[in-house]
């Protein structure tokens, strides 16, 4: 047993509860792990120069289209042609008996073309929906190729013929001629994308538009299908047809994660997909000869693990800790809110109240009210001496906001929008948070700055939150407000 | 003898002195449109003069949307030809505006406001060709009019639905087309933007350009427009909206509907 | 090419196999035909549900699930891979839903990372195991499966009777509950997979119906993965109920004429493989891909037909009637 395996288990620890006897056995051979490693990255051999480069390249290709698959839907698309181009590598195969890179190409391309099309197909001639199709290409070219691979087996030379690597990808297996044609298939494709950025974007964004004005959009569809092919086809010998799909699809993913730019996502996914080869053969260089495939979509499936998690925008962390500092700010403003019904129900006498006094008014513990205050200590809002609680005067404003936006919300519901005054409260609470300066000064406005709210409490005033927090507000009773 | 050279020397005269006048925005003669064997358009006629506000109305299922679609040669007809400032659709395609419904994209697409807007001018590039500055400054003009440039570097799926429609709005102002084609503009839209979109309309309008706008709402639909084309599966009537917007027509629109389901409800009682 | 094809002898490729063979092609076409119909007949409510690539999905997904259970139990004892495999089936399902709801991808990328990233996962463990010389799962077998060897396996034996192959006797019963479970709800697997919305306001639970029907579905392919592996399992999740609704609109049809595709194309995968000395599973799915073929043709040709020649006046004349019709009541 050797490294790569160990970290294999470490990539799946969370199901496996039993790496230790892996562990013991690593330690053996673990001077092995580092030679390796220092091997790979003097970039001495040769066939390690190939593979990388090729590794590199097919990341590229399959980014470039990934983006592609992923913003038009057409991810299982992706997966379908990547199995239907088998058949095709066979009888390029059998062309004449080596693993001719041109020949191969040529079938499997054709091989793709013609599953593209049997989709279509089967689409428009038949009620069967697009999953139907998709499936029904993968799996009966699919068929059509293990058919002949095992038939290629009973031939002479038929078992040398490394066909086998076909299935899960061996990057170590590229050779000069593999790594030129995968030069030329990605030098084509960004080329393409970039010269006709315009058109595709603007094809797979809004076809029926797109079509408005005139453009071929079927033309750019198959074009595309064609570009999609070279890629899978790139990419068979170094992934695998089973797992290029994921190739495709995974960095394009989590670059459409991270960006909401297409150009920028194209650049993305291309980066990503660079990584996820190199990574991937760097352990299959590392554990001698392991399958590439697994390890590269390995390596993809972490980058789109940390941009589904940390994703600055979409991440579920970031939107989890967003999602936690809103309702923590939620909370400190209920309790200015509550600290600014106590003063008034003490009719501004007094400057501070007590912690009991707050406890009291929103019905829980001491502690509870205790763990309240220390939030708005920390953030500046209140002062605390033993069991007084004061507003700092940024308390003492935010708690007037607070107080002046619920308030102004409740009148607004009854007057506009004509709704009974003890239905107001609610939806009060929850808005009273999101209402900004400027929809505040709407409301003013609309409401003519009246003082009342409808239960007959003063609405504090921009004078208020300036005055600081010993005045009173003043009782103004011509007020527009009120219930109708 | 005399009324028959008459006739000839009219004739001539016709050709001679009255400047060829610009064809109509938009001819459609007996278009059909199928799918599956089943006409969802039948037999369409029409003559849009320029310069009018047109609305297309009818009930659900009247192909009304597959009527702007089949102008523009996005769906196959059937038998029919349409002519477009008096040629073809694909000879004068970047004489047309297209608003297409606000569910037929993705909004969660990686475009910014502005990237939608210049796809506007698409359309008078040639292929391969990158928008140039003067289209930008254009597309930033046509963002001012719906009043969306602060968004502009905003994805377009933190949009509310109306600022969505006055995306697409000012795309279609982007292409600076004479005839516009607009599937239900109005759908999903708050009232402000409703009445920006009617006023902008208006402004187009008075430009001299042609506008055929898909419209669901019967209350408004004869304040908004000055002509209307009601149909169902057929044109039923078209008209200056005051001549045709009556009851007996409406009637004849939303009518024939009804009987169909009724008749579709009597065939499944008689199966069971 | 005549080393790759070889001569067609009606001898050996018909008669033989059910002469001098005839045991071996039995077990081996009584396997074939009870996976495909057991698949098939799920699959039926698949393409019903629009989640034919679900099934790809968990398809491949078992893989890590049966390695995973191997690393933990040390053992491969049916139960045990039969455990890991349902349990990877519905973390597949799971992840998916996972993607899909926690961020803007959209189902379909969803269910080809989840899938992949897991598939990569179950290769990448068997082959450290592989090098490591504690596993030998060959890599083909799991994709293409090894029904040759399912009448080599020691027969299973009841009450001193010796029945047959293990894995036939469990693909059998797969299908009768399968057959089973369809007989008695019916009515709810229709109105779930037809109209979810209704079903729930008729107070049926759509989601348990969801996940029973991935459960079957888990079941019935983990069954048949040691026979024809993970991807042909997936051609006989989609073929057959393609092929029944090319030929019927009414489910009850549908079902049966699954079943009778799963026999042909298990009867006629044998001989082909026999011919044509390659895989057994591939040329069953090579089988029931043409027969799908053989009905979709005729349509085929009908649509193209339909395009070139211009419709008949008839037809259109019928178009008129329907129009007039409906506006003139």
């Amino acid at each position: 047993m050797n490294r790569p395996a160990l970290l294999v288990l470490c990539v799946a620890a969370a199901l496996i509860p039993e790496t230790a006897s892996a562990a013991r056995i690593s330690e053996i051979t673990e001077t092995q792990f580092w030679d390796q490693a220092v091997r790979f990255f003097s970039f001495q051999d040769p066939a390690l120069r190939f593979a990388l480069s090729g590794s590199l390249l097919l990341g590229i290709c399959c980014g470039l289209m990934g983006a592609f698959l992923v913003v038009r839907k057409l991810a299982l698309m992706g997966d379908a042609l990547s199995h239907a181009v088998l058949p095709g590598v066979a009888l390029g195969f059998l062309w004449n008996m080596t693993k001719d890179p041109v020949a191969i190409f040529i079938g499997a391309t054709l091989a793709g073309l013609l599953g593209a099309g049997t989709v279509r197909w089967l689409q428009n001639t038949t009620k069967h929906k697009e999953d139907a199709a998709l499936g029904f290409v993968l799996a009966s070219f699919f068929g059509v190729g293990i058919c002949l691979f095992t038939m290629i087996q009973n031939l002479p030379g038929g078992k040398q013929s490394g066909l086998e690597q076909f299935m899960f990808g061996q990057a170590s297996a590229l050779g000069r001629d593999d790594v030129i044609l995968l030069l030329i298939i990605t030098i084509f494709i960004a080329g393409t994308v970039l010269i006709f950025f315009k058109e595709f974007l603007l094809t797979s964004f809004d076809a029926g538009f797109a079509r408005s004005t005139g453009l071929r959009v079927q033309l750019f569809h198959y074009g595309l299908m064609l570009m999609l092919a070279f890629a899978i086809v790139a990419s068979l010998q170094a992934v695998g047809v089973v797992l290029v799909s994921a190739m495709l699809v995974i960095p394009a993913a989590a670059a459409y994660l991270l960006t909401d730019r297409f150009g920028l996502m194209l650049v993305l996914a291309a980066a990503f997909g660079m990584i996820s080869g190199g990574v991937g053969s760097f352990f299959s260089f590392v554990g001698r000869n392991l399958p590439t495939g697994p390890f590269m979509v390995l390596a993809a499936g972490l980058v789109f693990a940390l941009a589904l998690g940390f994703g600055p925008r979409h991440g579920i962390v970031s939107r989890w800790w967003r999602h936690r500092c809103r309702k923590s700010r939620i909370r400190r403003e209920n309790t200015l809110k509550s600290i600014y019904h106590v003063l008034e129900a003490n009719d501004f006498h007094s400057e501070s109240i007590s912690l009991h006094e707050l406890a009291e008014r929103r019905h829980e513990t001491l502690e509870d009210a205790r763990g309240q205050i220390r939030a708005l200590r920390r953030e500046g809002l209140a002062t605390v001496y033993g069991d007084d609680v004061n507003l700092t005067p940024p308390g003492w404003q935010r708690a007037c906001e607070i107080v002046r936006n619920h308030r102004l919300w409740e009148l607004y519901l009854t007057n506009a929008a004509d709704m009974p005054a003890d239905h107001v409260h609610d939806d009060a609470e929850e808005t009273e948070h999101l209402l900004g300066e400027e929809t505040v000064r709407k409301l003013e406005r609309r409401l003519n700055y009246a003082r009342l709210d409808p239960h007959g409490k003063l609405i504090p005033g921009v004078e208020d939150i300036r005055r600081g927090r010993t005045t009173k507000p003043a009782p103004r009773a011509t007020g527009y407000g009120g219930p109708r | 003898m005399y009324a028959r050279h008459n006739c000839i020397l009219r004739k001539l005269r016709h050709t001679a002195v009255v400047p060829p006048a610009e064809p109509s925005p938009l001819e459609i003669h007996d278009l059909t449109v199928a799918y599956h064997k089943k006409p969802v358009l039948y037999g369409i006629d029409l003559h849009a003069p320029a310069g009018s506000l047109i609305g297309i109305i009818g009930p659900n299922g009247a192909g009304k949307s597959t009527l702007i679609k089949a102008v523009m040669g996005l769906l196959p007809a059937a038998s029919g030809w349409v002519k477009i400032f008096g040629k073809s659709f694909q000879e004068n395609c970047h004489r047309v505006g297209y608003v297409p419904q606000r569910e037929s994209v993705d909004w969660d697409f990686p475009v910014s406001v502005m990237d939608v807007v210049l796809m506007g001018r698409y359309g008078r590039l040639r292929l391969a060709q990158r928008p140039t500055k003067s289209d930008k400054a254009i597309a930033r003009e046509c963002l001012e009019k719906v009043h969306m440039l602060p968004f502009a570097n905003r994805q377009i799926g933190n949009l509310s639905g109306g600022q969505q429609q006055r995306v697409f709005l000012a795309r279609a102002l982007a292409q600076e087309s004479d005839l516009y084609l607009m599937d239900e503009p109005f759908v999903g839209v708050d009232a402000a933007t409703e009445s920006a979109i009617i006023t902008l309309l208006r402004e187009l309008k008075d430009a001299g350009k042609t506008l055929l706008v898909v419209h669901h709402d019967l209350a408004t639909a004869r304040q908004y427009f000055d002509m209307l084309l009601l149909m169902n599966m057929r044109l039923v009537a078209f008209g200056p909206t005051q001549e045709v917007f009556t009851s007996e027509i409406l009637q004849t629109t939303y009518g024939g509907r009804l009987t169909i389901l009724s008749d579709v409800v009597q065939a499944l009682d008689s199966q069971l | 090419m005549q080393e790759l094809i070889p001569a067609f002898d009606w001898h050996s490729v018909i008669v033989e196999p059910w002469t001098r063979d005839f045991v071996f092609t039995g077990w081996i076409v009584l396997m074939g035909f009870f996976a495909t119909a057991a698949c098939g007949l799920i699959g039926n409510y698949l393409l019903l549900r629009r989640m034919a690539l679900v099934g790809d999905a968990i398809s491949h997904s078992i893989l890590p699930g049966l390695v995973v259970a191997f690393m933990i139990f040390k053992t491969n004892a049916t139960w045990v891979m039969f455990a890991g495999a349902f349990a990877a089936g519905i973390v597949t399902v799971l992840l998916i839903e996972f993607i899909h709801k926690q961020s803007r991808i959209k189902p379909d990328a969803a269910i080809c990372i989840a899938f992949t990233i897991l598939f990569a996962i179950g290769v990448a463990l068997m082959s450290g195991l592989a090098q490591s010389g504690s596993i030998h799962i060959d890599a083909d077998c799991v994709l293409y499966g090894e029904i040759a060897f399912v009448p080599l396996e020691p027969p299973a034996v009841w009450r001193g009777i010796e029945l047959g192959p293990p894995s036939v006797i469990r693909m059998g019963l797969v299908l009768l509950a399968t057959l089973a479970a369809i007989a008695v709800f019916y009515k709810e697997l229709l109105i779930t997979s037809f109209d979810a919305a209704l079903a729930k306001s008729l107070g049926m639970r759509a989601g348990f119906w969801h996940y029973a029907l991935m459960g079957a579905l888990t079941t019935a392919v983990v069954s048949a993965f040691e026979a024809v592996g993970a991807i042909l399992a997936v051609a006989m999740l989609i073929v057959p109920p393609m092929f029944a609704a090319q030929l019927s609109n009414r489910l009850p049809m549908r079902l049966a004429l699954t079943v009778l595709h799963a026999a042909l194309s298990a009867l006629i995968g044998v001989h082909l493989s026999v011919w044509l000395q390659c895989s057994t599973a591939g040329a069953m799915v090579v089988a029931a891909a043409a027969l799908f073929t053989a009905v979709w043709i005729p349509s085929l040709i009908s649509q193209a037909a339909r395009r070139w020649i211009r419709p008949a006046p008839e037809e259109t004349l019928s178009w008129a009637a329907t129009s007039e019709n409906a506006l003139k009541e």
